[in-house]
């Protein structure tokens, strides 16, 4: 592909280029949003529905109480476990219930992106703040959310901005915010860092309002000199100057292209992407609508190249088989998840998930075959306890190829997996379910087909065909 | 699972025949007696445990008699009369009082000031430079250790080795085990748990496209492969033997306790890697540090009184290492930011004992305030690669991608592995140099044989754009120039097809 092209629009919607947009943008699709999303055009179907605003979901609640806007101290703190928990169980259903939106993909980038732990923060509220300022942020302008997280409580404590002060500036959150959170290293020098610690002092929490303020006894309100300029600076300043480099748009289209496209980035790509950012002042909705159309998202060989993060293989199984989870369920994927390594609210360090090859190990990968597979047998695979499964036979007659083995073949194949099948595979797949029965004697209705089938679904999960979208 | 029931696994999956898993793209011949333990290695274990964050060197090595220590660290210096005394110098921390009795036997080794040129103070670039063993200003994707095995093992993956060659516990793979070939080490967090995973893999043999995604498949199916082909003999081992002493309940002393346990049930796995997380004290350090320096200790002596036990602590060397140390000034919040030098420690048998190296100097500092290193910590991949596992000083040049001065820590190893008992010269494609580069760069390769050899550059989406050798060249080292005219800065990659032997590497062009 000539890269002057890269950019432009793809000529023709169809269910292949559905397929591939459905399978990066939301977790999981259903036949029913194919079927939706080739009925719009495909600038009203991104830009008005993947892209479009939604209103803020509610807010999550512990035995039907909201508590996200509790004071944190020494009372509250004893109901922080019930309540991480809840906040993790809510963003659970917003994945999977979210509907024909980007938003929540785009707001786990950015929690990626901008790291905190609960596990260093350890106030759930302020976990809940964060998130609702990813949320709200997802197609906003990327500046103003920087500004925004630079101040923002969970922040603050996590990189230890909260007790930077002018007499001892801490550096922490300086050198993230250059090193991974904007530019990337290489594009300023250890001393901005040190200069940025110092316009950053003077950040404070209130405990009982749950805010973050700014105590001038603390700042330093002397001359910095920052990426070549110099003044009395405080945040804001450090942010605009930072996205004044040419260079920061071009780092953050490189994440974009990382999460959305693939691992290895194409450098003529970025840079035209981070045009467009640049040109755009800086707002996500045109960067991630160009994304979405372009010619190059949708090539050959982007489809089918990126690894299944633990939360996409788990929701989008949900989704794609039609399973609604119960809260036991809840509590088990929140232990799955954790064994392959994506506890929500808690990426490994400041370098958030790298993800692709990472997801998978010899430890990992085996791991993710025993959940597929226990989602079909309906038993937990770590403890011997049963579990809410996938209805097998009302989810295969859900195709209206149910009763022709072949065509069913080709059409849960393409409708499960990204990756293009070979025929070997596709063969393999057909004996699978077949279990010895003759084609033309293949029937949802024999009584024996339950079994050929949640043996046929697990076997198809366990390829490693699966693991892509 | 055993050997036939593995079998029957792929017989499965093909209908019966033939089975040809591969790995790297070059075929396994999955039959019993190709499983040779082809042993490249002089039988001797080395155990790294990472201390994850940057550990912060000062306070664990401590020079008690050094007043600037004090000044700088009014309330995070540890105060003389806890520090537990060496000589009349330096101690250790206080929470370290386990490792005395080990340090007072001659088997822990001090090695100070360690640390390498235009020091970086990001984690994971620093991590990357102390896993690839590059400089400073060097990107390398594989790791010492994975391209040390990739030398030791030289017919994996057409002939892998019948035991793992290196064990990690954890979960995500480590850049340290990775190379040309993908990773070469296991990664689990329990033997029995790990067999009890594996069993349910399907392998397939399938030929994957030559596309991006048909690369990720590919590496799917390796790991699946390589799980299949060693959990029952790592549980075998496992079963073999068990541990003589009680082990801290902590994550480390679990990981040591295996380890233990592998070695003593004769898993012949010369390296393997443990880690300890949360070194990164930049905040209210004095408890924090000093229970990470409690886990260190209480789960090294028991690792080391257990390994005496079991009979094997002769030929296994533990070494502790992490990716900076931590400034000599204490920061607002009583903690320290990222430094620069530090100390690392050793243990065993085979380790002279004592220090190397004196305390630090707090006043002829680096010129951001830190200490100075006074050894390249590939000094160290050096001493350990040719005076505990045996390699030779040539191939310890090729694994280091230069040459590094021992230092004198272990004892010299009569049994070094004979070069003659090696399969006699590897092929092999060497990392480019400079990389990253522009507008040219070597590639320099290694045949085993003469024969037909060709080597191509693609761009990272896989399309070929150029054929830098397509002829026959004789047995040997021989070397190629790219020249990157006309294209944009990005990642390519390089490949080498001669016989049998085919693998590529990854480079990037800087413009």
């Amino acid at each position: 592909m000539e890269k002057s092209v890269y950019l432009n629009k793809i000529a023709v919607w169809d269910k292949a280029a559905a397929h591939h947009i459905l399978s990066r943008t939301l977790f999981g699709f259903t036949q029913q949003d194919v079927a939706f999303a080739l009925s719009k055009s495909l600038d009203d179907f991104i830009d008005n529905f993947l892209l479009g605003n939604k209103p803020e979901p509610q807010s999550p609640t512990y035995q039907s109480v909201e508590w996200v806007n509790s004071p944190n101290n020494n009372d509250t703190r004893t109901n922080y476990s019930n309540w991480f928990r809840t906040l993790i169980y809510w963003w659970y259903d917003l994945m999977l219930n979210q509907g024909m939106t980007f938003r929540e993909k785009v707001t786990i980038f950015l929690h990626n992106h901008f790291v905190s732990e609960y596990n260093v923060v350890q106030v759930p509220q302020f976990m809940f703040h964060q998130n609702k300022l990813f949320r709200q942020y997802a197609f906003g302008n990327f500046k103003e959310i920087t500004k925004k997280v630079t101040i923002d409580p969970a922040m603050l404590i996590y990189l230890n901005g909260n007790v930077s002060t002018k007499t001892k500036p801490n550096e922490n959150y300086a050198r993230e915010l250059l090193e991974l959170f904007t530019i990337g290293i290489g594009n300023y020098t250890e001393n901005d860092i040190k200069e940025a610690a110092r316009a950053l002092t003077g950040w404070r929490i209130n405990n009982d309002t749950r805010q973050s303020y700014f105590d001038s006894t603390r700042f330093d309100s002397t001359n910095k000199t920052f990426l070549g300029q110099t003044g009395n600076f405080g945040y804001q300043e450090i942010v605009d100057i930072i996205f004044q480099q040419p260079k920061t748009a071009e780092f953050l289209c490189r994440k974009l292209y990382k999460e959305f496209i693939h691992y290895e980035t194409n450098n003529d790509y970025v840079l035209q992407l981070a045009n467009v950012m640049r040109t755009n002042n800086y707002e996500m909705k045109p960067v991630l609508s160009t994304l979405l159309k372009s010619q190059f998202f949708h090539s050959e060989d982007v489809r089918g190249a990126k690894i299944k993060s633990p939360i996409e293989i788990t929701f989008s199984a949900f989704r794609q088989f039609n399973l609604v989870p119960d809260e036991t369920l809840y509590s088990y994927v929140r232990t799955f998840l954790s064994m392959i390594q994506q506890d929500l609210f808690n990426p490994p360090d400041v370098r958030g998930w790298e993800g692709q090859r990472k997801w998978i190990s010899s430890n990992t990968y085996p791991t993710r075959n025993n959940f597929t597979d226990s989602i079909i047998n309906g038993k937990r695979f770590d403890r011997n306890t049963t579990i809410k499964k996938v209805d097998v036979i009302p989810f295969t007659r859900s195709f209206s190829s149910s009763e022709n083995a072949v065509q069913f073949i080709e059409d849960i194949s393409k409708f499960l997996i990204q990756f293009p099948l070979s025929t070997t595979k596709k063969n393999s797949l057909l004996q699978t379910m077949l279990d010895g029965t003759a084609i033309s004697n293949w029937s949802t209705y024999d009584p024996l087909a339950e079994g050929r089938l949640k043996n046929f679904y697990k076997y198809l999960m366990r390829l490693p065909e699966f693991q892509l979208l | 699972m055993k050997r036939k029931d593995f079998l029957k696994h792929l017989g499965m999956i093909t209908g019966g025949g033939v089975v040809t898993l591969t790995v790297g793209g070059i075929p396994i011949k999955a039959f019993a007696n190709s499983f040779l333990n082809i042993n490249s290695t002089n039988g001797n274990v080395l155990v790294l445990i990472q201390l994850k964050g940057g550990n912060d060197g000062l306070n664990t090595i401590i020079p008690f008699e050094d007043s600037v220590y004090f000044t700088k660290r009014p309330t995070l210096a540890i105060s003389k009369d806890t520090v537990v005394k060496l000589n009349n110098l330096t101690g250790l921390h206080p929470s370290l009082q386990p490792l005395k009795s080990i340090f007072d036997d001659g088997k822990m080794t001090i090695v100070q000031n360690i640390g390498y040129e235009n020091q970086n103070r990001s984690h994971f670039r620093s991590t990357d430079i102390w896993l690839s063993a590059s400089d400073a200003n060097q990107f390398l994707y594989d790791g010492w250790a994975g391209r040390y095995l990739a030398k030791a093992f030289p017919n994996y993956p057409a002939l892998p080795p019948a035991h793992p060659m290196a064990v990690q516990l954890g979960s995500v793979q480590s850049l340290v085990l990775e190379s040309q070939y993908g990773g070469m080490g296991i990664t689990f967090q329990d033997p029995n748990n790990f067999y009890q995973l594996v069993s349910g893999i399907n392998a397939d043999n399938d030929p994957s496209p030559n596309t991006l995604a048909g690369e990720e498949l590919k590496f799917l199916k390796e790991v699946a492969a390589l799980s299949i082909q060693y959990a029952s003999v790592i549980k075998e081992k496992a079963d073999a033997s068990q541990n003589k002493v009680t082990y801290p309940n902590t994550n480390l002393g679990t990981q040591l306790a295996i380890i233990a346990d592998l070695i003593s049930g004769g898993l012949q796995t010369p390296v393997y890697l443990a880690t300890l997380d949360g070194f990164d004290t930049h905040a209210n350090q004095v408890t924090s540090h000093a229970n990470l320096m409690k886990t260190l200790a209480d789960a090294i002596k028991a690792f080391q009184d257990d390994l005496q036990l079991l009979g094997v602590a002769d030929k296994v060397v533990t070494m502790t290492f992490s990716e900076f140390g931590r400034r000599l000034t204490e920061n607002g919040s009583f903690g320290t930011d990222h430094g620069a030098a530090a100390p690392m420690l050793f243990f065993g048998n085979r380790v002279i004992g004592g220090f190397y190296g004196s305390n630090p100097s707090l006043t002829d500092l680096d010129s951001s305030g830190d200490v100075k290193f006074k050894y390249d910590f590939r000094q160290i991949y050096s001493t350990v690669l040719i005076n505990h596992l045996g390699m030779s000083k040539e191939q310890v040049a090729q694994v280091l991608l230069k040459d590094f001065q021992t230092l004198p820590i272990i004892k010299i190893n009569p049994t070094s592995v004979n070069d003659n008992n090696l399969i006699p010269s590897d092929y092999n494609l060497e990392q480019n140099y400079p990389n990253p580069f522009n507008p040219s760069t070597t590639i320099s390769y290694y045949l085993a044989e003469s024969g037909f050899v060709s080597i191509k550059v693609f761009d990272s989406i896989g399309r070929e754009i150029k054929l830098l050798v397509n002829n026959y060249q004789t047995a040997g080292k021989h070397s190629v120039q790219f020249y990157a005219n006309g294209l944009s800065s990005g990642t390519y990659i390089y490949s080498i097809e001669a016989g049998n032997f085919k693998t590529s590497r990854k480079m990037l062009l800087i413009k």
